[in-house]
């Protein structure tokens, strides 16, 4: 892809101000997701943005910061930038576009997506989501305020857990917000990443001191990552068969007597029938499919069942798996039944803080339940739509519509700052469907990989470049500062929606324009506006309020947000038994469902694929399919990779470091093979999200189908076993071979 | 004795997450391919009992470096108030006998082929941005004798070499395998 990006040096002479002198502005940094929140203080000279730091003052990184968030300067400044407004002039897929004003890109995206809504219906638009930012709720208002439930939702990030979580123990946020690390004397991590994955927010420090003071930590994933590394015990399991784990842990915990008969018999729904259900789920069934020795599962259960306080954090493994559901309602079965549920130490409902709540613009109130039938491919089950996010439909079923045209095609699609070649599977699929769609738009700061198939392009500031939102992190708010004038025509991504939404004539929904007015009116319970929140240049934090623990009667009451506003739980215990899934159709006690392929599922595909192969989710210095454009960071990673045992490299004649081509039953890639003595010899690893070269380096781009490097093309996306029916939940294991390129 | 600034690791809370490496690199404008601070591992065992440790890797300064002794220019030189081991870039010619004698590897080469190096950010007066950055507190740095009063009540002890590196090392690593 070759966009021309002549003239921005001049961009970045123009805004250079008279002052000579460093100044420094408080801001928040977004450089990863979702929800990213480490205040940085960012240095400017003469206009331009010199260096970052990180803000002491702010209660979630204390002054520390990340890799990604030190190469700011190369971001903001980078060649890759979108200047202007852009319209495809060429085929799609070509990359010739021409430059436009602000006018003419909200007037097209206007005009089309109002003749779309008359002839085929506001539901045939989808707006992609990106990794959760605060500014996907306007997104939500927008689809809202056109009649579209087509949210497109990843279908395989966060909500999955806790959806599970939810459904099983009444709170969606138990895995991750509810680790009580100051108070447990052992850890669990499972399938997460909390040395890559927003480091400086405070989880990882917290283990760490949690182990200086002698809670024990074990790790299970399938390689030996950071954290995996300071644990007392790391846990290498087949990817994709955590949920197998689970229901092996539950069979010797049960057995064993090791659960607390107190809490189940008081709190718990259905243990009755689970005791009979887990017996075929032994550890010696359980070591067949997860490759984890029956001993070390048993050890695992009864360190798990006997350590008390003990809690568990949930990653991405628990998401990306078609047997998602069943694994997470193990884990939180697992969770309640030894009496960790809201105790010191345990998984706890945090208490939250005196501030006041942030008015939503979600306009969650206008769904009815024609909103939720009109969805074109639900990600949760329609009979549980709206869930926390809204209604939702998977974000890879939106794009299959317009190809399978079932339940009706998908017309015109949004992606703001998220990337549909690479970030979801069936890359083959999704580039077909971009060929085909009627209307796409791409929101981005930065050229990206799809937006060679885009209709329009629209270019936004990076969050140094303009001066809202607010952005809330637990009891932390803080308006954003605008650090530097913006290097091209820019408008926020905030601003954007606001402004399409005027032209749609929702101008009434959307303040009229005034983003002002937006801002004001969601702080309305505080009392303040955006401009006196700004008078406060590193925020406000608010009180902790005490924490009050074993809050059951409260927790197992929460209301969910379908539209009957039914409790998660019916029966206000801990759902074991699951009538709620039952009555819809889905099973109540937590199973186990095997990957699309696997060395269990699929054993006559090991002949030719031996290998399991699957991705990493998160990484050290890139986040997800960009910032591999910036040479700081890209010169810690320079090449696509997979890690692969020695000895696994060795048998196929496979030197470290030789390019290798790895081939599933769906695609190949062609990567570096790095060797790495910490992982499964049976599993070979990769990272999502290639295909962005970088110039400064002289490092190449990649193709986003076969021959590239793009880990999307590898997986299965039949219908019938590569979604779990519940949650989506599109898994990332597949069985591959590997060979010298 | 002269004060003797160093550095501090604690081997138990480096997760190589590379925040150090890169914010040393933005801060001081460092060019592609160089690195004054960089994350190295150690793997151990054979699976599945491997370890894998980490080590930040800087300049140490010495308290006998290594690389004074042989610098034929007289470029490198040990600051008396602080112990820190600067290089004056005029005097440097480029000839990289420190990079030979250096036991880590540590000094560096760009473009220009003049010596460059960590020197605890004092060119620009600033607390080492590695050191502030770091989000598990595993780095730290300051007057070595206050660093070991510091770390009293872990297994820490100063890094030992004929070069006497100026660093305080908590929890068990295993250095040899960096040692060229």
């Amino acid at each position: 892809m070759s966009i021309k990006s002549d003239g921005l040096k001049e961009a970045v002479e123009s805004v250079k101000a008279k002052k000579s002198e460093e100044r420094m502005v408080p801001t928040i940094c977004s450089l990863c997701g979702p929800m990213p929140g480490c205040g940085v203080n960012c240095y400017v000279k003469d206009g331009r943005l010199i260096r970052v730091e990180g803000m002491k003052e702010a209660p979630t990184n204390k002054g520390t910061l990340c890799p990604k968030a030190f190469a700011s300067v190369q971001w903001v400044y980078s060649p890759q930038r979108l200047r202007y407004p852009l319209k495809r002039v060429g085929k799609k897929g070509e990359s010739k576009f021409k430059r436009i004003t602000w006018d003419e890109a909200l007037d097209t995206i206007a005009s089309r997506l109002s003749e779309l809504k008359q002839k085929h219906g506001p539901e045939s638009l989808a707006i992609l989501a990106p990794a959760r930012r605060s500014y996907c709720d306007y997104l939500q208002r927008f689809l809202i305020a056109h009649g579209s439930p087509n949210y497109g939702h990843s279908g395989l990030c966060f909500i999955q857990a806790a959806f599970g979580f939810a459904y099983t123990l009444g709170w969606p946020w138990l895995n991750r917000a509810g680790a009580d690390y100051e108070h447990a004397n052992l850890i669990v991590v499972w399938g997460a990443n909390p040395a890559y994955a927003a480091a400086p927010l405070g989880n990882l420090r917290r283990i760490l001191d949690a182990k200086e003071r002698g809670a024990r930590l074990i790790v299970i994933k399938p390689e030996m990552q950071p954290d995996a590394a300071k644990a007392d015990i790391w846990v290498p399991i087949r990817p994709g068969t955590d949920g197998a784990l689970a229901l092996a842990m539950l069979n010797v915990i049960i057995n064993e007597n090791l659960y607390d008969a107190d809490f189940v018999s008081r709190w718990c729904y259905g243990f009755d029938k689970l005791v009979p259900h887990i017996q075929r789920y032994t550890p010696k069934w359980a070591e067949a499919i997860t490759g984890v020795p029956a001993d070390q599962i048993r050890e695992v259960a009864r360190l798990y069942g006997t350590i008390k306080p003990a809690c568990i954090v949930t990653g991405n493994a628990f998401d990306q798996t078609a047997d998602s559901n069943n694994a997470v309602r193990a884990v939180a079965i697992l969770i309640a039944i030894t009496g960790n549920l809201d105790r010191p130490g345990g998984n706890i409902v945090p208490t939250g803080s005196t501030m006041p709540m942030v008015k939503s613009v979600h306009l969650r109130e206008r769904y009815t339940q024609d909103f939720v039938d009109r969805l074109v491919g639900p990600e949760i089950a329609s009979c549980f739509q709206p869930f926390i996010e809204g209604t939702s439909s998977a974000y890879y079923r939106c794009l299959d519509s317009v190809l399978t045209r079932e339940p009706y095609p998908i017309r015109a699609i949004i992606a703001p700052g998220t990337q549909p070649t690479v970030i979801t599977r069936g890359s083959k699929r999704v580039v077909e469907a971009l060929e085909k769609l009627e209307f796409f738009v791409v929101i981005d700061i930065m050229q990206n990989s799809s937006m060679p198939w885009a209709d329009i392009v629209v270019p936004v500031a990076t969050m140094y470049e303009c001066d809202h939102p607010f952005e809330v992190m637990g009891n932390w708010i803080m308006a954003r500062n605008k650090v530097i004038e913006p290097l091209g025509e820019y408008k926020s991504d905030y601003e954007f929606w606001l402004d399409l939404g005027v032209k749609m004539g929702y101008g009434e929904d959307f303040w009229d324009g005034s983003i002002e007015k937006c801002m004001n009116y969601q702080l309305e319970n505080f009392g303040m506006t955006m401009e006196e929140l700004r008078a406060h240049p590193t925020g406000i934090i608010y009180e902790p309020k005490p924490l009050v623990y074993e809050k059951y009667e409260k927790i197992f009451a929460t209301p969910s947000p379908r539209l009957s506003r039914a409790p998660y739980l019916p029966q206000g215990k801990v759902a074991i038994y699951n009538t709620t899934f039952e009555e819809n159709g889905f099973n109540p006690l937590p199973e186990w469902v095997e990957p699309p392929e696997s060395p269990t599922a699929t054993p006559e595909l090991l002949a030719r694929y031996p290998l399991v192969f699957f991705d990493t989710h998160t990484s050290d210095v890139y986040n997800h399919a960009w910032l591999r454009n910036l040479p700081y960071l890209r010169e810690i990673q320079p090449d696509p990779w997979i890690h692969i045992h020695p000895e696994t490299a060795k048998a196929r004649g496979i030197e470290n470091g030789d390019w290798v081509v790895v081939e599933s039953p769906h695609g190949w890639i062609k990567v570096k093979a790095l060797y790495f003595d910490g992982i499964r010899p049976d599993v070979v690893m990769g990272l999502h999200g290639w295909w962005q070269g970088c110039d400064e380096l002289g490092l190449p781009g990649y193709p986003i189908l076969d021959g590239g490097a793009n880990v999307n093309i590898m997986y299965s996306t039949d219908p019938d076993k590569a979604f779990d029916p519940m949650v989506t939940a599109m898994p990332k294991q597949t069985l591959v071979e590997v060979r010298k390129a | 004795m002269a004060k003797q600034y160093g550095f501090y690791f604690d081997a138990d809370r480096c997760v190589q997450c590379r925040t150090c490496e890169v914010a040393c690199k933005s801060v001081r404008n460092i060019e592609p391919g160089i690195k004054w601070m960089r994350v190295v591992e150690i793997w151990g065992g054979v699976y599945p009992n491997v370890t894998r440790d980490f080590f930040a890797l800087a300049c140490m300064h010495c308290g006998k470096p290594a690389c004074i002794e042989v610098c034929p220019t007289g470029a490198i030189s040990k600051r008396g108030e602080d112990g820190i081991v600067v290089v004056d870039r005029d005097k440097c010619n480029g000839c990289q006998d420190c990079f030979s004698a250096c036991p880590y590897g540590v000094p560096q080469f760009g473009e220009d082929g003049i010596m460059q190096m960590c020197d605890f950010c004092a060119e620009i007066n600033i607390d080492p941005a590695c050191v502030v950055s770091c989000p598990t507190e595993a780095l730290n740095f300051g007057i070595l004798d206050e660093l070991l009063e510091m770390a009293k009540g872990k297994a820490a002890k100063r890094m030992g070499g004929p070069t006497e590196p100026s660093i305080i090392i908590v929890g068990k690593l295993q250095l040899d395998s960096l040692v060229a």
